[in-house]
């Protein structure tokens, strides 16, 4: 069966078609279509596994970690920063082992297109000694998958995917092999010296891991390099860098120029067979490039101290490797003759939430009653663009706007005026993956903090996945909803009032009295601001839809009030006109916009 | 073949792209493709490069693209930057189109069939037959199919 994967979708296959029968996770660009499509797999071929979301990255670990304890294949997927929420068990699973095999699926963000870092979580498999696999395309996500768990058994040790954007999100037409139900059974064994190992019995698992590590470090395919063409200046590459190295000497005949070494496992590397290949090749000049950080080159340097690469100031030590780049780098180390031809960059376009977003209007509503005067720390997701409305300060980590709020309210009402407004908003999903703690102590310790949870009932930035209160999954499963209201209840919050986003008056009336609330009480005061997402396509078709929405132009001044404090995309000012106008192509004709224009000219008709 | 097509979130340039890439695996010719979304979806660009029967990974260079689809007015400039010295595959939707779709057809994502009806008239390597092969498939083929014609026109 052929298939245009995605290399996120060729992983899924690649894990099932192995027998990974358990894999969890949480959503992050752009790691997020693994699950999705494992979901989907496990529908269409009536596959027996548990696939489905966690909700955060640690949970997830931790739940796939006792999987493989008994004996089943599993996996984890996540972003990059989404392995920093996970360290703990991450650490941990690879000192214990993992018997059923446990295949950590990271994708990295070098850019970065759409994360806070650019990190490289090769050096996070370095650091928790587990083998790292790098694929280069789609075709080998789906190969190396199925070899990550082979690995992953045979070893008892958990084994990282390194995918990157790149790969993920490129497409290519993969001949796939048959999904069979497999007959698994779950057959934990009892063993305390390793499944709860006391500092004692942890030393005797981390020479166990070492020996795990040098073993792998000499096995036959994972070890092995392959080479092309027959150049004199050898390049040491790996991933996404390899297939661009692959096109540049293929597109600019420099079959004879250039040499390409390709490690398919950056860690552990064989450094003696390594140093051997390399000297085999009698070239005199050693490059290497990767994508990330300088893994293999660290690694490389203390055998070959001449290498050039990122240490050596040949690579640049941020930013993508992209094509582009790795052409400048060869005519920069005098391999390539590029003709720079100026690149043309893409116009800019602020990204903004969506036309008729409920974000949007919530952030609106508490401009409106907080002005400039407030301190708003806000989260990551959608709303992190609450920032073209003046009404993000802070936005750090998973569930940090709840934390830092109670910081910024701490110090100020310790060291400053204690009539210091601080304003958090979060997404429903990040409340659940990572607030929920820093409300605790926000209530526990008396935190004035006004909460908003701006609540879309899915996790939309990255695609609409289902979020803990939902009352079924992606595929029509049944799941128990977790109401955000009781758990605020539970946690002691003793303000609470819960309003559609679209009512604008309303929440401005909410915010004053939240306002008025933690002033005088000094405890937190928690809004539910709620609106399906107009991205969805059920959210779009149950929002409201005015039959037409125009601007009146004898009213319009031009003031452009709606454009900049309202913010929404559809609508445009037109320079020549000095008017506003609605972007027909995009309006979803919510009438949001039309509290926002103080003459009146913005108009609907039922 | 390489080709970009370049939009902004919702306008469907990723629905476009499987479009090319079904018709190529219906022929039996290889496919790959790059993109990047993300912030995207937030009315940034969509970009999806392709290389079809040729390379190892999907990534297009500027100054190498034998067509450039834009979906969008505002990446004029960027598209051309893709496209050889020696070829004319540039291909526009607009303003005016964006309007006939909405009116006439009701929902802008039907913005993709017109285009690729203008992308199979000026090549030669898919026929008409290879994309309706394709469009038959979808839920709204009707609508799909008159936006298709009216890009052969």
């Amino acid at each position: 069966m052929k298939l245009f994967l995605s290399g996120n979708e060729a992983i899924a296959f690649g894990l099932v078609e192995a027998g990974v029968r358990f894999i969890v996770g949480y959503p992050g660009t752009p790691s997020s279509e693994v699950i999705p499509t494992a979901m989907d797999i496990k529908k269409r071929f009536g596959i027996k596994g548990y696939f489905d979301w966690s909700v955060n990255e640690k949970v997830a670990f931790e739940e796939a970690t006792a999987a493989s304890y008994s004996h089943i294949g599993s996996a984890v997927v996540m972003k990059q920063v989404g392995l920093n929420v996970a360290m703990d068990p991450f650490m941990n699973t690879a000192m214990t082992g993992a018997p059923g095999g446990l295949v950590v699926v990271v994708a990295d963000d070098p850019g970065p297109h759409s994360s806070q870092t650019e990190q490289d979580s090769r050096f996070l498999a370095f650091f928790a000694k587990i083998p790292v696999l790098e694929p280069s395309t789609p075709q080998e996500a789906y190969g190396f998958s199925k070899k990550a768990l082979f690995l992953s058994r045979n070893f008892e040790i958990p084994v990282m995917i390194r995918s990157v954007t790149r790969v993920s999100h490129s497409r290519e037409d993969i001949e796939v092999g048959r999904l069979d139900d497999l007959q698994v059974k779950p057959n934990f064994i009892r063993d305390v010296d390793r499944f709860a190992a006391t500092p004692h019995f942890r030393l005797i698992l981390h020479k166990e891991l070492n020996e795990k590590i040098e073993s792998i470090k000499k096995l036959k395919w994972f070890s092995d390099f392959e080479e092309y063409f027959e150049g004199g200046v050898l390049i040491v590459t790996s991933g996404v860098s390899f297939a661009y190295l692959y096109d540049i000497v293929k597109d600019n005949n420099l079959e004879d120029k250039l040499k390409l070494l390709r490690i398919s496992m950056s860690y552990p590397l064989d450094l003696e067979k390594l140093k051997k290949a390399i000297d085999k090749t009698g070239s005199k000049r050693v490059l290497v490039i990767e994508e990330g950080y300088p893994v293999i080159e660290m690694q490389l340097k203390t055998k070959m101290p001449t290498v050039e690469g990122r240490l050596s100031g040949l690579v640049p030590n941020e930013g993508e490797l992209t094509i582009d780049k790795i052409g400048e780098i060869l005519a920069k180390a005098g391999v390539l003759n590029q003709k720079s031809h100026g690149f043309v960059l893409p116009p800019f376009k602020r990204p903004s939430l969506c036309p008729g977003c409920g974000h949007r209007s919530a952030f609106y509503a508490i401009k409106q009653v907080f002005k400039n005067k407030a301190i708003y720390a806000s989260d990551i997701g959608c709303y992190t663009l609450g920032l073209n409305l003046g009404a993000v300060d802070t936005v750090h980590c998973m569930g940090a706007s709840i934390s830092f709020g109670f910081g910024f309210d701490k110090v100020y009402s310790l060291f400053g005026k204690n009539d210091q407004v601080v304003v958090a908003t979060i997404g429903d999903s990040t409340f659940f993956h990572s607030g929920m703690p820093a409300l605790v102590d926000a209530v526990h310790n008396n935190s004035k903090l006004i909460l908003v949870i701006l609540d879309n009932s899915t996790v939309a930035m990255t695609g609409n996945q289902t979020t803990p209160a939902d009352k079924y999954n992606q595929i029509g499963e049944k799941t128990k909803s977790i109401e955000i209201e009781r758990v605020i209840e539970a946690l002691g919050v003793e303000f609470l009032k819960i309003r559609d986003a679209y009512d604008i008056d309303g929440m401005i009336n909410d915010l004053k009295h939240a306002k008025d609330f933690v002033l005088d009480n000094k405890v937190p005061a928690v809004l539910i601001f709620r609106h399906p997402c107009v991205y969805s396509g059920e959210g779009l078709e149950n929002n409201i839809r005015f039959k037409n929405i125009y601007i009146n132009k004898d009213l319009c001044t031009g003031c452009r009030v709606c454009v900049n404090q309202f913010e929404c995309p559809s609508l445009i000012f037109d320079e020549d006109r000095k008017k506003v106008f609605i972007d027909v192509a995009t309006c979803i004709k919510c009438g949001q916009c039309v509290k926002s224009c103080p003459f009146d000219a913005i108009k609907v008709e039922q | 073949m390489k080709l970009i097509i370049l939009g902004v979130g919702g306008m469907g340039a990723l629905s476009l792209s499987k479009i090319v890439a079904q018709m190529s695996m219906n022929r039996n010719i290889s496919v790959r493709s790059s993109e990047i979304h993300g912030m995207a979806k937030k009315g940034g660009l969509v970009e999806v490069q392709m290389k079809i029967g040729e390379g190892k990974s999907g990534v297009v260079l500027q100054k190498t693209a034998d067509f450039t689809l834009v979906l969008d007015e505002a990446y004029l400039d960027y598209g051309k930057a893709f496209l050889r010295e020696d070829v004319f595959g540039f291909i526009v939707l607009k303003n005016k189109d964006k309007e006939w779709i909405v009116k006439d057809l009701g929902d802008i994502r039907f913005a993709n069939a017109l285009i690729l009806g203008r992308f199979v008239k000026q090549q030669n390597l898919f026929t008409n037959d290879d994309a309706i092969e394709v469009l038959k498939n979808f839920k709204f083929f009707k609508k799909n199919r008159i936006a298709f014609e009216r890009g052969l026109v």
